[in-house]
C-alpha cells in the first residue's frame, strides 16, 4: 500500500484556480481526510491522484515514483464518486467483480473474492439485485466492495457519505473507517463536514482555494489551528480583535474599549494587531464570576445534550458557548453573563490584510 | 384557528404506501419540522399540502378551507425546493419578483416587494446576477426570498438545507428561523437531519414508514421519547437488552444478557417482561463500580472524547470523556460505568429486537 | 482471451488513440463534408458557363426561381404546422401518463417506416383528384387540386416524427420542477410553461425546426410521385424534383450541368443561411415576460382546454398522418388487379436493401467513434465545431448533395466512379449525421463518472466503452441505425442526382407511376412498406427487450 505525495500541483480552469500549489503526503495505510468548503479544490485533488485530471504543473508520487504520466487504469487508485456510479445494467455481484473480470482472474480466485467481499460488506443476500433496487447505504457498500475487489491499493472517496441521511451517516462513519483500516488500504477521504473528518481521520488536511492550509492529527488541527479560518471551520470559534499588550508567557490582548483577554504563548510583539480565537466548546459563560467580557444572553438553543447560547457583547458582536442542558435554569434570554476561558486553549493569530469576515467566509 | 389540517391522508403508489392515514394539525404561526429517514413519507406530505401530489384518500384544510379542488397556484403558499429550482434564465431580481408578476402586480409595487425581501436575506447587491453565478447558500436564500415575496403566510420547506455544505447549513438555519418568526409565518419544514430539526422547530413531528410516530417540542422528544426509534433517531442513546428482574415503586431492576443488573426508573413493567433500557451517553459516567465494559475505540470529537465499549452482555455502550480528564482510555481497557437512573427510559422489547426498532432503511 | 491483451494495450496507447481520432475526423471531412459542399466551388470555376447558360436565360431562371421558392415556402409552412401539432404531442409523451402511451409512441415513428415514394403515392390517392385511369377508391378524400397543397400535406407526414422526437428529447431534459416551482408561486400551468419552460427549451427547439425544415426541403421521391399521380400537376416543380428531372436528361445533354450546378448551389446557400439566421433569431429574441394574462391563461390551463389540445393532437396524428400513410392498402384492395413482370422490382428492392445495409454499417462503424469524440473530447472548441459541421449534410437538400457528390468524385480521377459506390457514399453523407447526433446526444447525457470509475478500477478506455457505456447507449445506437436505414431505403433525390440509371426501389416506383402502371406501383409500395416496417419492428423488439433489463 503506497505512500502518496503531491508536489507543487497547479490546475487552472480558465480563471479558476482549482489547485494552487497543492502539496500534501499520505503515509502507507493512513486514512486522511481532505476537509474544506465546496469549491476548495478537494475533488480536483482527488482526481489528480487518480489520474483522471492532468495537472498543469507539479508531480504525483506513489512510493517515491513519479506517476503523473501514468494512466488511471494502471495506478490501482480507485475513485468512489459521490453518487457511487454503480453500473446500472449489472447486478451487485457483477459490479463487484468488475475489476477481476477486466483482468481475467481465474474462476476460483473470482469466486473467492466475491464471497469475501459480499461477506465483508454484509450483502451476501443481495448479490443478484440491481443498483436501483438497493437503498443508499447498500449502494455505498457495494461501491466499496467493488473498489476493494479490484485490488485497489489506494482508496479515493469523494464525499462518500454526503448522499445519505444524517442519521445513517453517523452510523456508517465507523464502519467505513474500520473497513479501510482492516485491509490497511491508504485512504484519502474528501468531505466538507468537519464532524466527519474529526471522527474518521488519522490526519486532516484543511483545504481552501486550492491549497492546504494545515495538515495534522484531529487534535492538532482542532487545538492548534494555524489561521482563524481553520479555527472556525474545524469546530466553531469565537474571535476577539485587539492589540498585544504583553507577550512574554501568556499573551494579553486589549481592544479599544480597554477589555482584556488572555491566550497561550505565541510569537508576537507588543503593539501588534491580532485576533484571539477560542473554540465555542471551550468558551465558558457564568453568572458567578467576572470574566474577560460581559454580555447579554441573546438566544438559548436546545441541541439535545447541550444548550447553544449566543451572547451579545457590546461593540464586539456575538460570542457563543455550549453548556450541558442540565444547567438550563442558569440562563435565560436577557440575562447578564460573563465570558471567560482557559488561556491555554486560546490561540493568537496575526491579522493579514483580509478583514476577519473575509477570512472566515466559507463560500 | 389552526392553519393547516391533514385528515386521514393516505398516499398509495401501487403496492407502496407512502403515507398511511396521517392526521396532523399545524397552528397559526407555528414552526413545525417533519423529521424522518428517507422514504418515511415526509416529502409526500408536504407535496400533498402544496397540491403538487394528489392524495389517494383524505382531506387537506388550509385556514379552514378544504383544498379538494384547488390547484397549486391558488393555494397561496410559499415553497422552497431541495434542489433549489431557481429559474436559470432569469436573474435574481426576476426570480424573486416572479410571484408578484404573475399576479399582475404593478411594476413599482413588485420592485418594492422584491427589494424588501432581498434585503431581508442580505442579497440586495446581487440583484442582477444569475443563479449560476451564486454559491449554494446564496441560491437558497434567493429561493427563500422568492417564496416569501408572494406574500404567502404558509411556508413549505422541502429539505431546504440538505444540498448545502455542513457549515453553510448551520449558519443558514438560524437565519431561516429568525426571518420566518419575524414575519409571523406558519412554517412546515421537512428534513432528515435531527440536529437541524432540534435547532429550528417549535414542534417536531417524527415519521417512519408513512406514519407519524411521535410529536412534541424538541426538548420533550429528546428527554421523553416514547419509542426506541425516537430515542435512537433524535440524539444518541445506548440501548441495553434485558428482562425485568424486579419492579417496585422506586426502580425497575433489569437483568442483562450476561446477568448484570441495571437500576432503571420505576415503570409499569412486571417481572419477566422483555425490555430495552435506553440511556444517553451524557448520562453514563466512568466510576469505580457498576456496569463493566471493555473499551473498543476512542475517538477525538473536539472538546471531548467519545469512548465506544462493549459490555459483558454484548451490548454496545458509548460514553463521553472531557479532554481535560486525567484518565486516558485505550482500546482494551476495563471500565466500570455508572448509569444515572433517573435519565433512563425503559421500553418494551419487540421480537424484532433493537435492530428492527432502530432500522433506518 | 489473454491473446487479445496485447491488442487492447496497443489500442489504448495514446499514440494510437490520437491517430484513430485523426482518421475518424479526416474521414468525416473528406468523405462527408467536402463532397457535400463541393458544388459551391462551381460558382467560381464554372461561373462563365453558369452565367451564359442560366443567368442570361430568362425561361430557365424562371423555372429555377419558381422551384426554389416553392421548396422553401412548402418547407416553412410544413415546419410551422408540424411544430404546432408536434409540440402538444411531444408534451403528452414526455409529461403525461396514459394507457396506450407505448402504442402512440410506436405510431409516431410509422411515417419513418414508410418510404416516401410509397407515402407520396398513398397521399396523392387519398387527398387529390386523380386521373380516372387510376381508379381511386370512392371513399378517398380526393378533393385537393392544388399541387402545392398536396405537397404540403405530404411533407407534413414524414417531417412529423423528426419534429416530435426532437422536441421530446429536449423536453425530457428540462426538469419539471421548474414548472412546479412556477405554480407554487401562483402561475397557472400555461403561464408557467410559457414563461419558464419554453425559454429553456429554446436551444433545443432549433434542432427540431432544422431537422423538420431540411427534411421537407430534401424531399424528392414522394413529391415526384405525388405530382405524377395527381391530375393536372404538370409544370409544378420543387428544387429537388427539378434536379431529378434534369439529372436524368443530363446523361444525353451536358449543357444541363451548369443549370444543375446553379440550382444545387442556390439550395445549399439559402439552406445554410437560414440555419444561421434561425439560430440567431431564436437565441437572441427575448420573449415578452412582462405580459401576463392570468385570467385567460388560467382558463386555458384547466378543464376542457388542455383536453381539447391533447385530443386535437391525437386527432391530427390519426387523420393527417396515419390515414394518408396507409391509404395505399385500401387502394390496392379495391383496384382491379393487373400484374406484370416482378423481376425488375425484386431487383430494385435488392439494390435498396443492400445499399441501406452497407450504408448503415458504415455509419455505425465510423459514426459512433465520431460521436464519442464529440461527446467526450476535452476540447470544447473542437467538439463544438464538429457538432456544427455534422448538421451541414442534414440541412443540405439531398438532391443537391447527391449532385455535388457525384460531380466531386467524377471530377477527381483518384478513385473510379462506380455507380453503386457513389450511391452508397451519397447515402452515407446524409445518414451519417443521424447516427452521430443520436449517439452523441445519448453519450452526453450519461455521467462521465461511470467510465471514469471503470478506468480507476483498471479498465482501459476501450474496455470501459464495451462493458459500461455501450450497454447504456445501445438503444440510442439502434435508434440511429433505424433512422439511417429507413432514410437510405426511402431516399430518391440523392440516388437520382448522383447516378440517374441505377434503379433502387423508390426510383423504380417513380418510373412505374410515370408510365401509368398504377396497380403495380401500389403493390410495390405495399411490399416496400411491409418489408421496411418488419425491419423496424425487429430492431425495436431487440431494443425493448434489452431496455427491459434497465
Amino acid at each position: 500500500m503506497p505512500e502518496i505525495r503531491l508536489e507543487g500541483v497547479h490546475k487552472n480552469y480558465g480563471d479558476i484556480k482549482a489547485a494552487d500549489g497543492l502539496e500534501f503526503s499520505v503515509k502507507d495505510g493512513e486514512y486522511i481526510c481532505l476537509l474544506g468548503p465546496t469549491g476548495a479544490g478537494k475533488t480536483t485533488a482527488l482526481r489528480i491522484v487518480a489520474g483522471l485530471t492532468e495537472p498543469d504543473s507539479g508531480r504525483v508520487l506513489f512510493d517515491g515514483e513519479d506517476v503523473t504520466a501514468v494512466e488511471p487504469e494502471d495506478r490501482k487508485a480507485v475513485l468512489l464518486s459521490q453518487t457511487y456510479s454503480l453500473f446500472p445494467r449489472m447486478t451487485v455481484a457483477e459490479n463487484i467483480l468488475f475489476g477481476p473480470n477486466i483482468r481475467n482472474w481465474p474462476e476460483e480466485a473470482r469466486k473467492k473474492t466475491l464471497a469475501n467481499m459480499l461477506d465483508l460488506v454484509r450483502l451476501t443476500r443481495r448479490s443478484d439485485a440491481y443498483p436501483r433496487e438497493l437503498s443508499g447505504g447498500m449502494q455505498q457498500r457495494t461501491a466499496l466492495a467493488r473498489a476493494l475487489a479490484s485490488g485497489a491499493k489506494v482508496l479515493l472517496l469523494d464525499e462518500p457519505l454526503r448522499a445519505l441521511d444524517a442519521r445513517l451517516r453517523i452510523s456508517l462513519r465507523h464502519d467505513l473507517r474500520s473497513l479501510a483500516k482492516s485491509l490497511r488500504i491508504t485512504t484519502i477521504h474528501v468531505t466538507h463536514d468537519q464532524d466527519e473528518a474529526l471522527v474518521m481521520a488519522d490526519r486532516i488536511a484543511v483545504i481552501r482555494d486550492g491549497r492546504v492550509l494545515q495538515m495534522g492529527t484531529p487534535t492538532e488541527v482542532f487545538d492548534s489551528p494555524v489561521s482563524p479560518f481553520v479555527a472556525n471551520f474545524v469546530g466553531q470559534s469565537n474571535f476577539f480583535q485587539g492589540s498585544v499588550v504583553r507577550a512574554n508567557g501568556r499573551i494579553e490582548v486589549r481592544d479599544e474599549q480597554g477589555r482584556a483577554v488572555f491566550a497561550r504563548a505565541a510569537k508576537v510583539e507588543p503593539g501588534e494587531k491580532v485576533v484571539v480565537g477560542i473554540k465555542v466548546g471551550n468558551t465558558e459563560i457564568t453568572r458567578e464570576w467576572e470574566g474577560y467580557l460581559q454580555g447579554i444572553v441573546e438566544r438559548v438553543l436546545f441541541e439535545g445534550r447541550n444548550l447553544f447560547i449566543d451572547v451579545m457583547v457590546a461593540g464586539l458582536g456575538r460570542f457563543s458557548s455550549r453548556v450541558p442542558t442540565g444547567r438550563k435554569a442558569e440562563f435565560a434570554v436577557g440575562d447578564k453573563v460573563s465570558i471567560r476561558w482557559n488561556p491555554d486553549k486560546a490561540t493568537v493569530f496575526t491579522l493579514t490584510d483580509r478583514s476577519l469576515d473575509d477570512e472566515l467566509r466559507v463560500e | 384557528m389552526p392553519e393547516v389540517v391533514l385528515e386521514n391522508i393516505t398516499m398509495r403508489w401501487g403496492n407502496v404506501i407512502a403515507a398511511d392515514d396521517v392526521n396532523l394539525k399545524i397552528h397559526d404561526g407555528e414552526y413545525v419540522t417533519i423529521l424522518g429517514p428517507s422514504g418515511c413519507g415526509k416529502t409526500t406530505l408536504v407535496r400533498i399540502i402544496a397540491g403538487i401530489l394528489r392524495q389517494t384518500e383524505g382531506e387537506v384544510y388550509i385556514d379552514g378551507k378544504s383544498m379538494a379542488n384547488i390547484p397549486t397556484e391558488e393555494r397561496d403558499i410559499g415553497y422552497v425546493f431541495q434542489n433549489i429550482a431557481l429559474f436559470p434564465h432569469f436573474d435574481v431580481l426576476e426570480n424573486v419578483s416572479y410571484g408578484p408578476r404573475v399576479r399582475s402586480v404593478e411594476k413599482a409595487e413588485w420592485e418594492r416587494i422584491s427589494r424588501r425581501y432581498l434585503e431581508l436575506v442580505k442579497l440586495l447587491d446581487k440583484m442582477e446576477m444569475f443563479p449560476s453565478e451564486l454559491c449554494g447558500g446564496e441560491q437558497q436564500k434567493v429561493s427563500l426570498a422568492r417564496a416569501l415575496s408572494t406574500g404567502a403566510k404558509l411556508l413549505l420547506l422541502d429539505e431546504p438545507l440538505s444540498a448545502l455544505d455542513a457549515r453553510v447549513r448551520v449558519d443558514l438555519r438560524y437565519d431561516l428561523r429568525r426571518l420566518v418568526k419575524s414575519l409571523g409565518l406558519t412554517t412546515l419544514h421537512v428534513t432528515h437531519d435531527q440536529e437541524e430539526a432540534m435547532s429550528v422547530s417549535d414542534r417536531i413531528v417524527l415519521m417512519r414508514n408513512g406514519r407519524i410516530v411521535e410529536s412534541g417540542t424538541p426538548e420533550n422528544i429528546y428527554m421523553h421519547p416514547r419509542s426506541i426509534f425516537a430515542a435512537n433517531f433524535i440524539g444518541e442513546t445506548n440501548l441495553l437488552e434485558g428482562v425485568v428482574k424486579r419492579a417496585d415503586a422506586v426502580s425497575t431492576i433489569v437483568e442483562l444478557r450476561d446477568g448484570t443488573l441495571v437500576d432503571a426508573v420505576p415503570t409499569e413493567f412486571k417481572e419477566g417482561d422483555p425490555v430495552v433500557v435506553s440511556v444517553r451517553p451524557e448520562n453514563v459516567y466512568p466510576a469505580v463500580a457498576g456496569l463493566h465494559v471493555v473499551v473498543s475505540s476512542v475517538t477525538f470529537v473536539g472538546t471531548y472524547f467519545r469512548v465506544m465499549a462493549e459490555a459483558d452482555s454484548d451490548d454496545r455502550v458509548e460514553f463521553d470523556v472531557p479532554t481535560t480528564s486525567e484518565r486516558e482510555y485505550n482500546k482494551g481497557d476495563d471500565v466500570h460505568l455508572t448509569i444515572d437512573k433517573w435519565s433512563t427510559i425503559v421500553y418494551a422489547r419487540t421480537p424484532g429486537g433493537i435492530g428492527e426498532a432502530t432500522r433506518l432503511e | 482471451m489473454k491473446r487479445i491483451d496485447p491488442l487492447i494495450n496497443f489500442i489504448s496507447g495514446r499514440k494510437f488513440r490520437k491517430g484513430w481520432h485523426a482518421f475518424i475526423i479526416a474521414f468525416f471531412l473528406i468523405f462527408v463534408i467536402l463532397p457535400t459542399v463541393y458544388i459551391l466551388s462551381y460558382a467560381i470555376t464554372d461561373w462563365g458557363a453558369i452565367e451564359s447558360g442560366v443567368l442570361n436565360n430568362k425561361e430557365t431562371m424562371g423555372m429555377i426561381m419558381g422551384a426554389i421558392a416553392a421548396s422553401f415556402e412548402i418547407a416553412a409552412i410544413v415546419t410551422v404546422i408540424d411544430f404546432a401539432v408536434g409540440l402538444p404531442m411531444a408534451w403528452m409523451l414526455v409529461r403525461k401518463k396514459f394507457r396506450g402511451k407505448n402504442f402512440v409512441d410506436t405510431l409516431i415513428d410509422m411515417p419513418l417506416a414508410v418510404p416516401t415514394a410509397a407515402l407520396g403515392f398513398s397521399s396523392a390517392i387519398f387527398w387529390a383528384t386523380t386521373p380516372p385511369a387510376m381508379n381511386a377508391p370512392p371513399f378517398a378524400f380526393g378533393a385537393i387540386t392544388s399541387p402545392m397543397l398536396l405537397i404540403i400535406l405530404l411533407h407534413i407526414v414524414f417531417s412529423y416524427p423528426y419534429m416530435v422526437r426532437s422536441l421530446s428529447a429536449i423536453l425530457e431534459q428540462i426538469d419539471e420542477t421548474y414548472e412546479i416551482a412556477g405554480q407554487t408561486l401562483g402561475a397557472s400551468k400555461l403561464t408557467a410553461v410559457r414563461t419558464i419552460t419554453l425559454p429553456l427549451f429554446r436551444a433545443g427547439l432549433i434542432t427540431g425546426i432544422i431537422l423538420c425544415f431540411s427534411r421537407s426541403l430534401s424531399e424528392t421521391g414522394g413529391t415526384m410521385i405525388a405530382l405524377a399521380t395527381m391530375a393536372n400537376s404538370a409544370g409544378f416543380n420543387t428544387g429537388p424534383t427539378l434536379i431529378g428531372t434534369w439529372k436524368k436528361l443530363s446523361a444525353t445533354n451536358p449543357q444541363l450541368v451548369p443549370q444543375l450546378a446553379f440550382v444545387s448551389i442556390l439550395l445549399i446557400i439559402v439552406a445554410l443561411l437560414l440555419l444561421i439566421v434561425l439560430k440567431l433569431v431564436v437565441m437572441k429574441v427575448r420573449l415578452p415576460m412582462g405580459k401576463v394574462w392570468p385570467t385567460p391563461e388560467k382558463i386555458l390551463s384547466r378543464g376542457l382546454a388542455p383536453k381539447l389540445k391533447d385530443g386535437s393532437a391525437v386527432f391530427f396524428l390519426a387523420v393527417f398522418i396515419l390515414i394518408p400513410s396507409f391509404f395505399i392498402f385500401s387502394y390496392v384492395l379495391t383496384s382491379a388487379a393487373s400484374l406484370g413482370d416482378w423481376g425488375p422490382f425484386i431487383n430494385s428492392l435488392g439494390y435498396s436493401f443492400a445499399i441501406a445495409a452497407i450504408v448503415t454499417a458504415i455509419d455505425l462503424g465510423l459514426g459512433i467513434p465520431l460521436a464519442m469524440y464529440i461527446a467526450r473530447s476535452g476540447s470544447k472548441k473542437i467538439s463544438h465545431s464538429l457538432d456544427v459541421l455534422v448538421n451541414v449534410p442534414l440541412i443540405v437538400p439531398t438532391a443537391a448533395l447527391g449532385f455535388s457528390l457525384g460531380q466531386f468524385w467524377t471530377d477527381q480521377s483518384l478513385i473510379p466512379s462506380v455507380p453503386m459506390l457513389l450511391i452508397i457514399m451519397a447515402h452515407v453523407a446524409f445518414t451519417y449525421p443521424l447516427v452521430v447526433r443520436n449517439v452523441a446526444g445519448a453519450v452526453e447525457e450519461i455521467d462521465p463518472s461511470y467510465e471514469e470509475t471503470a478506468r480507476t478500477l483498471g479498465a482501459k478506455p476501450i474496455q470501459g466503452f464495451r462493458r459500461v457505456l455501450y450497454p447504456m447507449i445501445k438503444s440510442s445506437i439502434l435508434a440511429g441505425a433505424i433512422m439511417a436505414f429507413t432514410r437510405s431505403l426511402g431516399e430518391t433525390g440523392a440516388t437520382q442526382a448522383v447516378v440517374s440509371d441505377v434503379v433502387t426501389a423508390p426510383v423504380y416506383i417513380v418510373d412505374l407511376v410515370n408510365s401509368n402502371q398504377y396497380y403495380l406501383a401500389g403493390l410495390a409500395c405495399i411490399i416496400l412498406i411491409i418489408v421496411s416496417y418488419a425491419a423496424m419492428l425487429l430492431l425495436r423488439y431487440v431494443t425493448r427487450k434489452k431496455r427491459g433489463a434497465v
